[in-house]
């Protein structure tokens, strides 16, 4: 039997990897902490639930997943009710620049359905397997490879819309978007 | 996943660019670790540790107390006679194959001498990659070539899956995986140098060593069928496999399984006969790897949270999850859906029953590629209707199976939060059966049933939980 997992290890080994995960999901690096930071929320709420470190990190994916999912779905909603300008300090991470031919992809992903963008990122930033995707996102392997057919054209579809609308997107300024 | 230049080359752009956002997060962009301190408590305590650890033990010896203390019907009734197994030798052929495509060749220590021999795996040129391959070697204790031959389902990416010593004589025997076009599994094989040769062996029972979902006979029901899930797996050096204990219900490319699969499992043994034969291994469940069985095995209980935000007559709603679009109800007799597409289609359905309220979540399990709806009604209780565009159309999904489509005490239905459609079926114990509704052919819907489920409240989905 391997020994209980120990979160603290696990924050201090896992938690950048995860924050970035999260940020591919939710493109905003405050709401990447905060989805990390409840999935290790929901692990010590539910120290019972994992018992080996393999199987934790597996856990902790599936859980930001699903957090990233749901804030993806509060900021909805609280979209018509947030004040016109966000006036709280920018971050380190805020002043960073991405280059251009990776902006262009990295604004056509937050325009893809959900599902779609997170079969893109486990597979290719997590790099995990279809069999490992279709447990993380509880859908059938054949789910896994109908999603990321269609999440690529639909990827380079939104590139095209892009280049030929020009660039007004929030995320091509140059700055990453809060 | 892709094929094409082009896809290829948008899926080179794609990982660098994943890259390059994710390595925008650095260490020192993150909050103070400090801040996990309020995660800590529980945990921290040297006390609560130990006494964690104990627990774990505790239970740990109970289960397996329990498991080696349980005497299966199998163990007890008679075994027939071995079946009758012969080796076969390989024939010398395939001199002239060329390197199986993308095949890498093999670092193995085959004749135990310490040293490792290079296995090179060559394909038979044949039209569609079927056919046979041919492994081959030169011994580093003898200087003397070695060979396999073997048939595979493909021969593109023929190389070892892994080592083992499966008959404890100090070389090792590589793993081959033989995969099965068919149902995305496969089976391994083993080769064992024997006689200067590299002899496949053969196991008792080839239908437990396999990895992949295998249809239970006779469930077949014309909607779905029944499978279970088989793995294989090596293991300090070691060759197990195992198969799950339930069975899972099927329908398409979708299964009812769930992670946490409990697997019955066997570590392989190779006897002087070339016959891999099974020991029982115990309890394990496959997660995401296979691990030790513990209290919690077993499925784990999907969310079950219920989406419950809808719109009616006068309302509106843009969805933005799954396929974009929005939607409106207008009054009328009876009230009409308006759906209107980011592509300026304007679809407009007549909604049956009385004051309609339209789920502002898809169903996105039952359909993605187009508009896709749950209608119930605020003054019919027992109501549920699953609507899906149709070219330029909308169209009422026709319920068909063993369980109607409705909201009843004994029978309750409803959208989840992650867009899928539920039923839970009361039964006698007390426990529940959930069922998730699938799409079929000629607009038909019907439910798969998956795990036995038990609330401490029905009327709160969310404390479902496992009985």
């Amino acid at each position: 039997m391997e020994r209980a997992v120990d979160i603290t290890e696990l924050y201090a080994a896992h938690r950048l990897s995860l924050v970035r995960l999260a940020v591919l999901l939710v493109d905003d690096f405050a709401s990447a902490e905060d989805v990390v930071q409840d999935a290790f929320a929901a692990l010590a709420r539910r120290p019972d639930a994992v018992k080996d470190p393999s199987k934790a990190l597996a856990y902790l994916r599936v859980s930001v997943v699903n957090t990233a999912r749901s804030a993806l779905r509060r900021r909805r909603t609280a979209r018509a009710y947030s004040p016109p300008h966000d006036l709280s300090p920018p971050t380190p991470e805020d002043s960073a620049v991405l280059a251009e031919e990776h902006r262009e992809v990295i604004a056509a992903l937050q325009q893809l359905a959900p599902r779609q963008r997170e079969v893109l990122v486990l597979r290719y930033w997590s790099n995990l397997s279809e069999a490992e995707i279709a447990r993380t996102l509880d859908i059938s392997q054949g789910t896994v490879k109908s999603t990321a057919s269609r999440a690529l054209v639909a990827l380079e579809k939104a590139m095209q819309t892009s280049r030929d609308s020009g660039p007004a997107s929030p995320t091509s300024s140059g700055k990453e978007q809060r | 996943m892709s094929t094409t230049h082009d896809t290829s080359a948008l899926e080179d752009r794609l990982v660098a660019a994943l890259a390059a956002r994710a390595e925008l997060v650095q260490p020192e962009d993150l909050a103070p670790l400090a801040t996990v301190a309020t995660l800590r408590p529980r945990w921290q305590s040297p006390w609560v540790l130990l006494a964690t650890a104990a627990a774990v033990l505790l239970v740990l010896g109970v289960v397996l107390q329990g498991v080696g203390g349980r005497q299966r019907s199998d163990d007890v009734a008679p075994r027939p006679d071995d079946p009758k197994i012969e080796l076969e030798l390989p024939a010398d052929v395939g001199r002239d194959w060329k390197a199986s495509p993308e095949s890498t060749p093999a670092r193995v220590d085959l004749d135990g001498d310490g040293a490792k021999e290079k296995v090179e795996f060559l394909g038979e040129e044949t039209k569609d990659f079927d056919g046979r391959i041919r492994l081959q070697t030169t011994l580093s204790s003898t200087g003397e070539e070695a060979y396999g031959v073997a048939d595979v389902a493909s021969t593109v990416g023929a190389g070892a899956e892994g080592v083992v010593d499966a008959d404890g004589d100090g070389d090792q025997e590589l793993v081959v995986f033989d995969p099965d076009l068919d149902t995305s599994g496969g089976a391994p094989l083993v080769f064992d140098l024997r006689e200067g040769l590299l002899v496949q062996v053969v196991p008792e029972d080839p239908s437990l060593l396999q990895r992949g979902d295998v249809q239970v006979p006779g469930s077949q029901t014309g909607l779905y069928d029944r499978v279970r899930v088989l793995q294989y797996w090596i293991e300090d050096g070691r060759l197990f496999s195992g198969r799950s204990e339930d069975s899972f219900a099927r329908t398409g490319m979708t299964t009812a399984q769930l992670p946490g699969i409990v697997l019955e499992t066997w570590e392989w043994r190779l006897g002087d006969d070339g016959v891999l034969r099974r020991e029982a291994a115990g309890c394990k469940e496959l997660v995401f790897d296979v691990q030790e069985c513990d209290a919690d095995s077993g499925a784990q209980v999907p969310d079950l949270t219920p989406a419950t935000e809808t719109v009616g007559v006068g309302e509106s709603a843009d969805i933005t999850t799954g396929f974009p679009f929005s939607i409106r109800v207008e009054a009328g007799d009876p009230p009409v859906l308006v759906g209107e597409g980011q592509d300026g289609v304007t679809l407009r359905h007549e909604l049956d029953g009385a004051d309609p309220r339209v789920a502002t979540v898809q169903p996105e399990s039952i359909f993605s590629d187009g508009e896709s709806l749950v209608v119930t009604s605020a003054s019919d209780p027992t109501l549920v209707q699953l609507l899906v565009q149709r070219g330029e159309r909308i169209v009422a999904l026709d319920p068909v199976g063993e369980v109607p489509l409705e909201n009843t005490d004994d029978n309750r239905t409803w959208l989840t939060e992650g867009g899928s459609v539920v039923s839970v079926t009361a039964v006698d114990d007390g426990s529940w059966q959930l069922w998730s509704w699938q799409m079929t052919s000629g607009d038909r819907v019907f439910a798969l049933p998956g795990v036995t489920v038990c609330f401490d409240d029905v009327d709160d989905p969310t404390t479902a939980r496992r009985c």
